[in-house]
């Protein structure tokens, strides 16, 4: 081993302190909910940052029940994974269709689809529920999976372009001489192809929906999902700071249990896009 | 049939519902009620909002009332696309004042449905349009109080039977709490909320009836004399060590009442209705360790102080509701006498019905809250401020307490942001 | 690399017309979501601009009224210098996550705990991160209490206009480097490691070869963390203004989102909101203009 790399050993080894600090502060937040999801108000407000020496567990029942999170998670799980899927399948065949396939005005559908990106949900509130009204899709289920498709489309076609874009043709010509169709090349060739990339955006957009509250609120007035239901935890005045989080690490435990399982596909898979071979 | 029906409910009865209801039955036919609000799912209202709900629908064979509670924090946005959009709730819950002023063009006007009800229920005038008519229901009373922490005044060697009654003796009241080292008053200002609470604490015993008026008309200058001295106030007070640090990234609910509640500061500025009354207070530093007095104005006082209180929360039915008529019977039973009784013993709001039964309560604070009550209202000042002058004021507080504008430059922006608002 | 081997011409004879209508057909259900739900909104929105609509009343035409209000708005132009110091602050952005994927790259001890655990808080919504850093910033929070123990003086974070719009800045970008780290990790795997080994032997200084070896060959990833950083900068602060700094003190942390949302709720007037949301458009347009042309060309279009 040569000195200049011990040396460099043990620099990345001083390093490691701050980055190690760094890794402690994003898991500190996990930490406060479920600590603070184990006292009393009374507790809470009297030692707020300290560890609790008498826990309780009752906020969680309460939280499950109070906020109705059962029959919110229903809502959440369906619309999520109705949302993930369409977006998959959607953002998969135009990129197969922009990145491959190609056509004339495939730079403006692009452009558009690249454009509709910088549009904040803000920005267009009043405009968006008009049409959800018109469409006759507010309060529905399918209404919201339309929406969260919408919102979050332009990144996964950009992404899914991108992927596509850099594969070699020469797979889709030797299917398209062996007399495929389109559809069967889509089906056969480039969604295996894809995976990587779907699987990020798989997941990227599931913390997306399951995290949404705005487009939620607008969209399932009556219904809820789960965020939203933990949004309304907080009501005008009380904020009951145990019963919140109680209702965070709830809300929040499936969402961090994929990621831990998906972690290192997530991780191999994220940049995709901005890979160029 | 209104009116039978009307009667009925002035005698507060669920025997009285019951019969509304069968009035009722011609149109009920399998009909939902959605009513939308920031409040229903708090767990201590559910008892009330219960009781409202099973008794209307026993009453309304086939009818649902349907609560939906919406995050406070987005309550106005979401309010706004469905009045917009002209679709959406039945009956929606505003607070007293602009947020309810400025959206009557959208609510159905109530006067002939609740013309019963109307001499029982206090709190009218928030819920009141430019054109005269009434447009929401209230629900309860919202005033503004000094809550006191009577072990600190007595650590403080004041006496904790005889509160502060002029500005002066408030004035020596908190020197003699900064000597004891304790902070005077809890604030939060980080929405602007202790500002707002502070100026209508502070006006409601300053300021002619004249001048009360005008101010509710919005022809009261900022700049006037009257309100200028407010603002001064607010920077002084601050500038004397009034007030914990911070008061700018405190909220004041919960963080600022918690800190009451914890018995760091000697007073706060608290509510009368909801939360940060005599209930919760009570509840940590026990009933009788808390005491309660109205704000002095500056200078001197003439007469008896009066307290600042006005209609809080009420509801109102929307233009584009196909169900106006069951939504318009909804609104008016919810205000009734046994309803409200439950609302202000289960969550010791007060309420809007003046016929509830209050001699139960055991807490002094609370009992002198009642009285109060009884004497007539005081101006509350910022409910009549029109919601962008409010904001204005809200961002305009926070700078004086920073610093960064002198009391000349706020009143000036906010007498320009006021003129903006009357052009409308 | 991969390179096509056939031209594009060719590529075209040989599709035919045929395909080319059929791949119309597959870009069309993404084409109809985005404009239905999207760019029809937008339009909408566009008119309501040059009317008084109060989202109550039928608005009715005022011309450019709107606009001119907006030149004499001083929380609006306040908003708008605050979207200016948010995007000067890009650089640290891509410098943080970038450093740290460079080292976790090279080796650092624990690397593959620290790449997942970076992640981490962008698997939690803002609703949560905002709630917490409420706690752990404001005045009496735990950040002033360590400070205090180490005989600092305590910092109003949030309610002091010098320090509040920088709080949300390190929240909001606390929130999302690891997402940066993840990027650049993927784009480091793709740099061929004879190249950093070369760079190495050559005796080369830990610094230079970062510079003059690794960043280079990472440009276009740079690029599009960029892109993507600072749109999220400017659509999704709005969850971390509410609950940290609710847009003060004073204006120190109105950023046009946050201001739109105001006008267009409590304030109850959406046609001026809208006129906000066509200018924060314009603006962030003129950003995308330059930045579609990057990511056009990653996407080798």
């Amino acid at each position: 081993m040569s000195a200049v790399e011990t040396r460099e050993k043990r620099i990345l080894w001083i390093i490691a302190v701050p980055m190690a600090l760094l890794a402690l502060s994003a898991v500190y937040p996990v930490f406060f909910a479920i600590n603070a999801a184990l006292k009393t108000r009374k507790d809470y407000v009297l030692n707020r940052f300290g560890v609790t020496l008498d826990p309780t567990f009752a906020n969680f029942p309460q939280a499950w029940i109070q906020s109705h999170l059962s029959e919110y998670f229903l809502n959440s799980v369906a619309v999520t994974a109705g949302a993930v899927l369409l977006l998959l399948v959607v953002s998969s065949l135009s990129g197969f269709a922009l990145a491959v396939l190609r056509f004339r005005g495939s730079k403006l559908v692009f452009t558009i689809i690249l454009i509709s990106l910088m549009i904040p949900v803000q920005v267009v509130l009043v405009p968006f529920y008009r049409t959800m009204i018109a469409l006759d899709l507010v309060n529905t289920r399918i209404g919201l999976i339309l929406a969260y498709t919408a919102f979050f489309l332009p990144f996964s076609v950009y992404l899914m372009t991108a992927f596509y874009a850099r594969l070699p043709r020469e797979l889709y010509e030797a299917a398209q001489i062996d007399g495929a169709s389109l559809l069967q090349i889509w089906w056969s060739i480039m969604l295996p192809l894809g995976k990587p990339a779907l699987i990020t955006l798989g997941i990227l957009n599931t913390l997306y929906c399951w995290n949404d509250v705005l487009i939620s609120l607008l969209v399932l007035q009556d219904k809820r999902t789960l965020m939203v239901g933990i949004a309304a935890l907080r009501g005008q005045y009380t904020t009951n700071v145990p019963l919140l989080a109680a209702g965070i690490v709830l809300a929040a435990a499936p969402i961090v249990l994929i990621y831990v399982v998906f972690q290192r596909q997530i991780v191999s898979g994220i940049a995709v896009g901005a890979v160029k071979g | 049939m209104r009116k039978s029906i009307v009667n009925m409910l002035r005698a507060g009865t669920i025997l009285a519902a019951a019969l509304a209801g069968a009035a009722g039955l011609a149109h009920a036919e399998d009909t939902t009620l959605t009513v939308w609000d920031f409040k229903s799912g708090d767990p201590a209202l559910a008892d009330y909002f219960n009781a409202v709900k099973s008794d209307f629908e026993s009453a309304h064979p086939g009818v649902t009332i349907q609560y939906v509670m919406q995050p406070h924090d987005q309550y106005y946005t979401l309010l706004g696309t469905a009045l917009a959009a002209k679709q959406g709730p039945d009956v929606v819950m505003v607070h007293g004042g602009s947020q309810a002023k400025e959206r009557t063009d959208a609510l159905v006007k109530l006067d002939e449905a609740v013309a019963p009800i109307k001499n029982d229920v206090a709190g009218w005038a928030e819920f009141t349009g430019k054109d005269g008519g009434l447009y929401a229901v209230p629900l309860s009373i919202q005033g503004f109080v000094v809550y006191y922490n009577k072990d600190l005044y007595t650590k403080a060697g004041l006496d904790p039977e005889n509160p502060p009654k002029s500005w002066a003796e408030l004035s020596a009241a908190a020197d003699a709490l900064k000597k004891a080292g304790v902070t005077p008053f809890a604030l939060g200002n980080k929405e602007g909320f202790g500002a707002d609470f502070f100026l209508s604490s502070v006006a409601a015993n300053g300021l002619t009836a004249d001048q009360a008026a005008a101010w509710e008309k919005g022809e009261l200058k900022w700049s006037s004399p009257e309100i200028k001295a407010i603002v001064q106030a607010w920077v002084d007070t601050a500038k004397n060590g009034w007030y914990p640090e911070g008061a700018n990234s405190t909220a004041m609910f919960m963080d600022e009442y918690e800190t009451f509640e914890r018995g760091e500061n000697a007073n706060v500025v608290g509510l009368i209705s909801d939360v940060a009354h005599w209930k919760e207070f009570g509840g940590f530093l026990g009933d009788d360790k808390v005491g309660a007095f109205i704000m002095p104005p500056l200078g001197t006082a003439s007469g008896a102080l009066k307290m600042p209180f006005a209609g809080g929360i009420g509801y109102g039915v929307t233009k584009f509701s196909p169900h106006q008529d069951l939504a318009i019977e909804f609104v008016t039973s919810v205000a009734s006498a046994p309803h409200m009784q439950t609302f202000f013993e289960t969550a010791g709001a007060i309420p809007s019905n003046t016929k509830v039964d209050t001699s139960k309560v055991a807490s002094p604070s609370a009992k002198l809250v009642l009285g109060w009550l009884g004497d007539g209202p005081a101006i509350v000042a910022h409910n009549s401020l029109p919601s962008a002058v409010e904001e204005e004021w809200h961002r305009q507080s926070q700078l004086l307490l920073t610093g960064e504008t002198t009391v000349d430059e706020a009143v000036a922006k906010l007498d320009a942001a006021q003129a903006q608002a009357n052009k409308k | 690399m991969t390179a096509s081997t056939t031209s594009p011409a060719t590529r075209r004879s040989r599709l035919g017309n045929r395909p080319e209508r059929l791949a119309l057909l597959f870009v069309l259900p993404a084409l109809a979501l985005v404009v239905v739900f999207r760019v029809v909104p937008l339009v909408w929105g566009l008119g309501y601009s040059f009317t008084n609509y109060d989202g109550i009343n039928p608005p009715s035409f005022i011309g450019i009224d709107n606009y001119l209000r907006l030149t004499q708005d001083p929380t609006f132009i306040d908003s708008l210098v605050n979207m200016l110091i948010l995007i000067a602050t890009l650089p640290i952005w891509i410098a943080l996550p970038l450093v740290l994927a460079i080292l976790i790259h090279q080796g650092v001890p624990g690397g593959k705990l620290f790449r997942a655990v970076y992640f981490f808080p962008a698997v939690l919504s803002s609703v949560i991160i905002g709630a917490i850093f409420n706690m752990i910033l404001r005045y009496d929070g735990s950040l002033n209490a360590m400070l205090k123990a180490f005989g600092f003086s305590a910092i109003d974070w949030l309610g002091n206009s010098n320090t509040a719009l920088f709080s949300l800045i390190a929240v909001q970008l606390w929130s999302t480097f690891g997402m940066g780290v993840l990027i650049f990790l993927a784009g480091l795997s793709t740099v061929p490691s004879d190249m950093l080994e070369a760079a190495k032997l050559d005796g080369a200084k830990l610094l230079q070869t970062w510079w003059y070896v690794v960043i280079p060959s990472l440009r276009p990833i740079i690029e599009f963390a960029a892109v993507v950083t600072t749109i999220g900068m400017l659509t999704s602060m709005f969850g971390l203004i509410y609950v940290l700094t609710a847009g003060g003190p004073g204006t120190a942390t109105t950023l046009p989102e946050y201001l739109i949302w105001l006008e267009q709720g409590k304030l109850n007037s959406p046609g001026y909101a809208s006129a906000i949301s066509m200018v924060l458009f314009l603006l962030m347009g003129g950003l995308a203009a330059i930045q579609i042309r990057i990511m056009s060309r990653n996407a080798n279009l």
